[in-house]
């Protein structure tokens, strides 16, 4: 046990070298800055709300609009002159991004049923991604500014109808059913939520799987390449406690930056979803309702298969590294491998796989790190063969694996393969 | 003197190839057995197979009357091999790789400590211990895995080619540490196609070739038995 340590912390402190903090550092560091600079734009856009109004009709009716304006958030600054240009010179001075212009008449007009215009300027300062909200202000200003103003003219025209009776007949209650579960809410609402919830695992698991294959396989190569393996294959340790303490250094080291790119990822993701938490309040309720939370077994499940998973590719690179004659070979062998997990992880994302045809999912099925993805959506659907064959499965390829690539250690193979390499060097 | 290893028959096949066609020697207590030959000779693959590295095809090999087949761990207890072309860990101080080393073959730190301090008079590199490895001349990581090879005193220690990469004093002075280290009662098999450094180290040698074993005794009888001043001209005599 005492050599399996000594092993295992010489081959940790070997792959924590300073490549791996540095890149480490720096993508922290990227995500971090991506994920401040979009959280400001953010902020940008909801200053965007912040509009100047002028207000040339100052009727009932233009009150009754900027209050409805109000209502759907919108600060309103307004001007107490009569001249457009002027008006526009101080939104300018003021910094707002938007001015908008009641025309006079406006009142008469719902009066008479007429159309009228009005006139919205909007200040462009940037091409940046957060100027493009700016239509979706436009279309919410227009949108119930024609709201407001229908419904007054319904109230004059026909005033023991509520207009939003008039304009809408039909109402809707909505219900999702899960199994045997139902609940009041939209199926959109709840798909959404728990997509933004559950983006995470396939990720983390991709992360992992990528980082800890990288990681055996390069400790494999190197070992080649350095020339260290012939004698660490001759002093008194066996060469299963080689092939494990190398599999082990690996998964720890890669879980441990999957974890640091995750830490990071998560502050760059912020920045999109900062107020997801605040807005889900409800919709939390109603997904306990149909039982769509994951239980602490449910967690414990998936956290089996996911081990599970990074062992499948650990002993998969290790054998991988074995073949490789190089550390340059090595990382161009992990291209397979990384297409395996690649494959269901993008299906994962993309689509159903239920809804993919019979011989396609017999293939995803086949790929060992195809069942991790799919756990989750198993858990809470109550899919218990699907969850129980995925494991099994992961189960027996990897023991296989595990002995193939103990095999391999015990066998000439080990140095056969590098001796090849040598040999092209004399002639280089 | 007691016989440490038995080599019996033993042949190598890489493929269709057989590089061994049934080589037989054997090592005895505190002597320095030298194996020469030329290019492609099969010594790196005896000595390999010795060292467990590689399956034999046919053969007996027997270490303190331990068989190979049956107890590798037992040879690789009292073994330790210098492979011909090696290196260390290139991040690991040589201090660093000589403990690493070291902690294979014992579990309580004196002795840990002891070895490691045979290990730095032998590899004698001072202050440069300190340095890790990947900053080390070709000489300098030798001297430190001719060390990490020594320091643990094992019943046998396989040196292949243990001065290949090394100017004239620094083979020199491996020579010597090998000696001296033979003077303790511990046993040496080395390879090398270099006759004279072979002549003047190793108490017998075997004559190697296309996987045979052409000839095997002292130096001296060889020359004797093929009237010759040295090993290059015996060698020379017996191919023809
Ligand atoms: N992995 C291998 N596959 C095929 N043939 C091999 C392999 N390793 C060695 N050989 C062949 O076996 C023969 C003996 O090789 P070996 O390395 O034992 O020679 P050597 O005596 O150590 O030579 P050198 O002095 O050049 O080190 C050579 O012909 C070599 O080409
Ligand atoms: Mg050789």
């Amino acid at each position: 046990m005492k050599k399996f340590t000594n092993l295992l912390f010489k081959e940790i402190r070997e792959l924590i070298n300073k490549q791996l903090i540095f890149s480490l550092l720096f993508t922290m560091i990227i995500f971090y800055f991506i994920g401040q600079v979009t959280r400001t734009e953010a902020k940008r856009a909801e200053t965007a709300r912040r509009i100047g109004v002028l207000d040339l009709d100052k009727s009932a009716i233009s009150r009754g609009l900027l209050d409805n304006l109000r209502l759907v958030r919108f600060q309103i600054e307004e001007f107490e002159t009569i001249d457009k240009e002027e008006a526009l010179r101080q939104a300018r001075e003021k910094n707002l991004t938007f001015l908008l212009v009641i025309p006079s008449g406006l009142n008469e007009g719902v009066e008479k049923l007429e159309t009228k215009e009005i006139e919205t300027y909007s200040f462009l300062r940037s091409f940046s991604i957060g100027q493009a909200r700016y239509s979706d202000i436009f279309k919410i200003i227009l949108e119930t500014a024609n709201n407001y103003l229908s419904n007054e003219m319904l109230k004059k025209k026909l005033p023991e109808i509520s207009p939003e009776n008039l304009k809408k007949p039909l109402k809707s209650r909505d219900f999702v059913i899960v199994r045997d579960k139902k609940a009041e809410a939209s199926a959109s609402a709840i798909v959404g939520f728990m997509y933004a919830q559950s983006i995470f695992v396939p990720i983390v698991l991709f992360m992992i799987l990528i980082y800890s294959s990288q990681m055996v396989i390069s400790a494999i190569a190197l070992e080649k390449q350095n020339k260290t393996l012939e004698t660490l294959l001759t002093v008194p340790i066996s060469r299963s406690a080689i092939v494990a303490a190398k599999m082990l250094a690996a998964g720890l080291v890669g879980l441990l930056s999957a974890f640091i790119y995750m830490a990071g990822f998560s502050w760059y993701m912020k920045g999109f979803t900062g107020d997801l938490a605040e807005t889900a309040g409800g919709i939390t309720k109603i997904i306990k309702e149909l039982g769509l939370t994951m239980t602490t077994s449910g967690n414990l499940i998936l956290l089996i298969s996911l081990f599970l998973a990074i062992m499948c590719a650990l002993a998969m690179a290790t054998i991988l590294g074995v073949l490789a004659e190089d550390y340059r070979s090595a990382q161009s062998l992990l291209l397979p491998l990384m297409l395996l997990v690649m494959i269901p992880y993008f299906l994962s994302i993309f689509t159903d796989f239920k809804s993919l045809s019979l011989p396609v999912r017999i293939l995803i099925y086949a790929i060992p790190f195809s069942h991790p993805f799919m756990t989750t959506q198993n858990i809470l659907f109550h899919n218990y063969r699907a969850i129980v064959f995925g494991i099994l499965y992961m189960l027996i390829v990897f023991i296989i694996l595990v002995i193939l690539a103990a095999r391999i250690f015990s066998t000439d193979r080990v140095l056969t393969m590098k001796l090849r390499w040598r040999r092209r060097e004399v002639v280089l | 003197m007691g016989v440490v290893l038995e080599v019996e028959g033993l042949k190598k096949f890489y493929g269709q190839f057989e590089a061994l066609k049934g080589i037989s020697f054997e090592v005895k207590e505190g002597e320095i057995f030298g194996l020469i030959g030329p290019n492609g000779a099969g010594k790196t693959t005896t000595l390999r197979i010795i060292a467990t590295l590689l399956t034999m095809s046919e053969g007996k090999v027997k270490l303190l009357g331990y068989d190979l087949k049956e107890n590798p761990e037992k040879f690789r207890e009292n073994i330790s091999y210098l492979p011909e072309e090696a290196g260390a860990y290139r991040n690991l101080t040589g201090l660093d790789y000589l403990r690493f080393m070291a902690r294979f073959y014992n579990f309580s730190p004196e002795k840990t400590a002891d070895f490691v301090e045979r290990a730095i008079a032998i590899a004698g590199l001072g202050n440069r211990l300190k340095d890790k490895v990947g900053t080390y001349s070709k000489g300098m990581v030798r001297k430190l895995l001719l060390a990490r090879a020594l320091m643990t005193k094992p019943v046998l220690a396989i040196l292949d080619e243990p001065t290949s990469g090394l100017d004239v004093i620094n083979s020199l002075e491996v020579r010597e540490i090998i000696k001296s280290y033979a003077r303790q009662g511990l046993s040496v098999l080395l390879s090398s196609h270099n006759m004279l450094e072979v002549e003047y180290l190793s108490d017998r040698v075997a004559l190697i070739d296309q996987g045979k074993i052409l000839a095997v005794g002292t130096p001296q009888e060889l020359k004797q038995r093929y009237d010759a001043p040295n090993l290059e001209v015996v060698f020379r005599r017996i191919v023809q």
